[in-house]
């Protein structure tokens, strides 16, 4: 307790509100309508901090979400979270300062130094700090619901942070839930949220089947795939590009992915433990998943070091946060530099791209310690135990405002296809290509990972004859229109193909008009002729 | 021994609300048990009380909240004076217990007991609170948690008449314009509330204080040099007058030269949020069937640049609503000169 208070008292340093306070020393991460900079703030002996400039009128993000992510981040008080020193308005932008990391995410320390994982001692401390800021998260009612490596940042001395509220959710504030206030008399057990916010790769399955609602279980899903994120270098699957059609992502995986073949190499072992660790978050049920507090009593954090150990053996000889900043920019020079570094100021400006997604749930194996993923089936011989996959019809999952992190890492496909705008816009037609029903693949549930290729195989050619089909449906209206297709999209594309259709009946109506004028004249020419 | 007992034995919801009030009055009255090494051991037990509270209408993960708990807890709250007690000792506690506070006085205000809301009724009796909330604006470090209970206790009619009637509104102006983005973020959104929830309380006020509210209103709102005062100000304003129950109110404003010229220079600003929004306004005054002639002139002297203007402004996406109001407004504007020549 007195602990808290002292923090309390601690958080009552006022930073200025005023711009002239701060000096802008660098850029460090940047996003579609936020930059994020190191800057010192000069009446405080220029202490370092790190300032994210929101760009309100570019924003998409209503100025209420706004008010109420800089609220959460303002009231919360935990050493593992990233607080907000004091935000004010600059001309058109929400200046937010906060504690600079020196570090950095451990999303942009992996990329750089890391390629392929860090080591189980070092996953074990972040993991276990992340989990503390999520214990309080969760006791306070506060979802995260972008739970990353790229949201977890770490001090020089090794301190661990999770940043970036800007999709967190309260299940306690009446004001996030639609409706009246005298029917939301929301209760904790209930909390269940409907709208969908975070990352595709992180996300929980149940936030993708929203029908279903979900709670701070899905938190520990992402948490899982964190952990499968600091293991190999990068979350499952995410060696392709997002916006790449998910079929391209599954026979890719199940074929020749490289992401398999460097680990087959490597012969990455992993303990027990840390498999079992993960396994449970990954649990499809979210009621079997553990809760953080439960999670934190798990052995794989027995014997955890210090953050000493992160010092000596993450952060040593490791690039500025600038450093990796600037070499992130030069890869991708095509703009839309995902702002990894000290946020990931694209999750609250949320890049509008709609995508789908045809998995209807992943499989964790532990054995191969990966997550695969799971298709919908029409004939599926095991029904899982007590499972909640009602998919037997692919559906249509819209993501509001998510953030779609670039790829950062070696593939280069996604270079050429992270960057620029149209080719954003292909992979999204390719995406929309694929309404179809895939057959599960998968046969074995809980225990090896072993594939039966045979199966893999005649899924696949269902697959791909259904995916022909329906991609020459839809082909000739994308390759008309490009760009991303939602339903709302599509009917807009069929308003625009039949006021085109209308354009050219009436074009031609207009000739065929000229012409009768013409004979008119000609006529009237002849008449006064004659 | 005591600890071991009460642990085996849990409390009852009066007996938490009982044991809360009577640890808050000698916490406001700084008796002897919150001086000295007793005082942390007592804010702790004070603030894991607050807790209980808090679980006892919320629920917690593993249970649902149970409504005659709810009942007891919310009808023993108020027979005593805790309301009072808990607000005034707000900025004693540390900051987990007073956000247990708000959740907990937020949940109250709507808890019927006997088909009724009792918050209401107490409130009634003790309108002075609302005041105290209303001035946590003027205190960085309890504005957000004043301000979520003041924003919860005028979800009631009679409560929201209160703030709005009394003298003390006009700080609203001043507490929207702080320099941190938070409080007067939070004071916008009670403010918005405050104008938006009780049409016919909202309806009343406006027609008897319209001349000095609007002053103010376009002085240190739409004229203010923050950015996201006017962009929220304009939309609550564009909120207010297109609301049918001001009616009245609203053709009253459109008559008004002044305001007329704050809308066009709105309109002028760079941002599309804020010249959006003001068109919205901006085409009431065009809408107006009876306009004065002085608004008629104004129109008629900016025509030309008007015309061109709307020639170009578009919302970002197809907005059909849009279209069809930018089209009426050109109309108007159009056919003013017709009328005057």
């Amino acid at each position: 307790m007195a602990h808290e208070q002292e923090k309390c008292s601690k958080k009552k340093i006022q930073y200025p509100l005023d711009s002239n306070s701060y000096k802008i020393i660098d850029e460090i991460g940047v996003g579609v309508s936020a930059i994020v900079y190191k800057a010192a703030c000069v009446p405080m002996n220029s202490s370092v901090v790190a300032i994210k400039a929101i760009d309100l009128d570019q924003s998409r993000t209503d100025l209420d979400s706004i008010r109420r992510e800089s609220k959460t981040m303002l009231l919360l008080s935990h050493p593992n979270i990233l607080n907000a020193h004091c935000s004010f308005t600059v001309d058109c932008c929400l200046w937010v300062v906060m504690p600079f990391m020196s570090g950095g995410s451990l999303q942009s320390i992996i990329s750089s130094s890391f390629p392929d994982g860090l080591s189980e001692p070092c996953i074990a401390v972040v993991l276990k700090e992340t989990l503390n800021a999520l214990s309080y998260l969760h006791k306070q009612g506060h979802l995260h619901r972008d739970i990353k490596a790229g949201n977890i940042l770490i001090d020089s001395n090794g301190s661990i942070k999770l940043a970036d509220f800007g999709v967190s959710a309260s299940i306690y504030e009446p004001n996030t839930g639609q409706g009246g206030w005298a029917s939301s008399s929301s209760s904790a057990s209930r909390m269940m949220l409907t709208d969908m916010a975070g990352t595709p790769y992180w996300m929980a399955p149940e936030v993708i089947h929203s029908h279903t609602g979900y709670s701070l279980k899905a938190d520990i899903w992402s948490f899982g795939i964190t952990a499968l994120e600091l293991a190999h270098g990068r979350p499952p699957l995410s060696h392709l590009p997002p916006s790449k059609s998910l079929l391209m992502k599954i026979t890719k995986r199940l074929q020749l992915s490289d992401y398999e073949k460097s680990n087959n190499q490597k012969d990455k072992k992993f303990s027990k433990a840390f498999k079992d660790m993960v396994g449970s978050c990954l649990d499809h049920d979210p009621s079997k998943r553990p809760s953080a507090e439960k999670l934190l009593k798990h052995s794989f954090f027995r014997n955890c070091k210090g953050s000493d150990f992160l010092v000596k053996n993450v952060l040593s000889g490791l690039p500025t946060v600038e450093d990796r900043f600037r070499e992130t920019r030069i890869v991708h020079k095509n703009g839309s530099v995902d702002g990894e570094d000290e946020e990931d100021p694209e999750s609250d400006s949320g890049t509008p791209i709609v995508k789908q997604r045809r998995i209807s749930g992943w499989n964790f194996n532990e054995d191969g310690f990966e997550l695969d993923p799971v298709f919908p089936t029409e004939s599926r011989e095991k029904q899982r135990e007590s499972d909640n996959w009602d998919d037997n019809v692919v559906k249509q999952v819209r993501f509001g405002g998510e953030t779609i992190i670039q790829d950062q890492k070696s593939d280069n496909s996604s270079d050429s296809n992270s960057g620029s705008p149209g080719a954003a816009g292909d992979d999204q037609a390719e995406i929309e290509a694929g309404n179809i029903e895939i057959i599960e693949s998968e046969s074995n549930v809980d225990g090896g990972g072993d594939f039966d290729r045979e199966t893999v195989v005649g899924g696949l050619m269902t697959l791909r004859r259904s995916l022909d089909e329906q991609r020459q449906q839809v082909g000739d209206m994308i390759a008309m229109f490009g760009g991303e297709v939602t339903r709302e999209d599509q009917l807009v594309q069929l308003v625009e193909r039949l006021r085109m259709e209308f354009e050219n009946e009436r074009q031609k109506n207009f000739e065929l008009e000229m012409e009768l004028e013409f004979l008119k004249l000609q006529i009237s020419g002849a008449c006064t002729d004659n | 021994m005591k600890g071991l007992f009460v642990k085996s034995k849990p409390k009852t919801p009066p007996e938490v609300v009982c044991k809360t009030r009577t640890l808050l009055v000698s916490l406001i009255n700084n008796a002897p048990e919150f001086r000295g090494n007793k005082r942390e051991e007592k804010m702790a037990e004070l603030n894991k009380l607050i807790r209980e509270l808090k679980t006892i209408l919320y629920g917690s993960s593993e249970s649902e909240p149970v409504p005659e708990a709810c009942k007891q807890l919310t009808s023993e709250f108020f027979k005593g004076d805790t309301l009072r007690l808990l607000i005034g000792c707000l900025p004693k506690l540390n900051l987990e217990a007073r956000k247990d506070s708000t959740q907990v006085v937020a949940n109250l205000q709507r808890q019927p007991v006997e088909a009724k809301l009792i918050a209401a009724i107490y409130l009634e009796e003790n309108l002075d609170l609302l005041d105290t909330l209303r001035s946590g604006y003027e205190d960085t470090t309890m504005a957000l948690h004043y301000g979520g209970m003041l924003r919860e206790c005028i979800r009631h009619q009679s409560m929201a008449k209160y703030v709005l009637e009394s003298e003390h509104l006009r700080k609203f102006f001043d507490y929207m314009q702080l320099p941190s983005f938070e409080i007067a973020a939070d004071a916008m959104a009670t403010f918005k509330e405050l104008m938006t929830r009780h049409k016919s309380t909202v309806a009343a006020f406006l027609s008897k204080n319209c001349d000095w509210f609007f002053r103010d209103f376009n002085t240190k709102l739409l004229e203010s040099n923050n950015y996201i005062t006017r962009r929220q100000s304009v939309k609550l304003l564009a909120d207010i007058l297109l609301d049918r129950s001001n009616a009245a109110v609203m053709v009253n404003y459109v008559s008004s030269k002044e305001n007329l010229k704050i809308l066009m220079n709105l309109l002028r600003e760079s941002s599309k949020s804020i010249q959006i929004d003001a068109f919205h306004v901006f085409k009431l005054f065009a809408a107006n069937q009876n306009k004065p002639p002085d608004i008629v002139n104004i129109l008629i002297a900016n025509r030309a640049k008007l015309l061109r203007y709307f020639a170009d402004f578009k919302t970002e996406k197809e907005d059909e609503q849009f279209e069809e109001d930018k089209a009426a407004v050109v109309k108007a504007i159009v056919q003013l000169e017709l009328i005057v020549n």
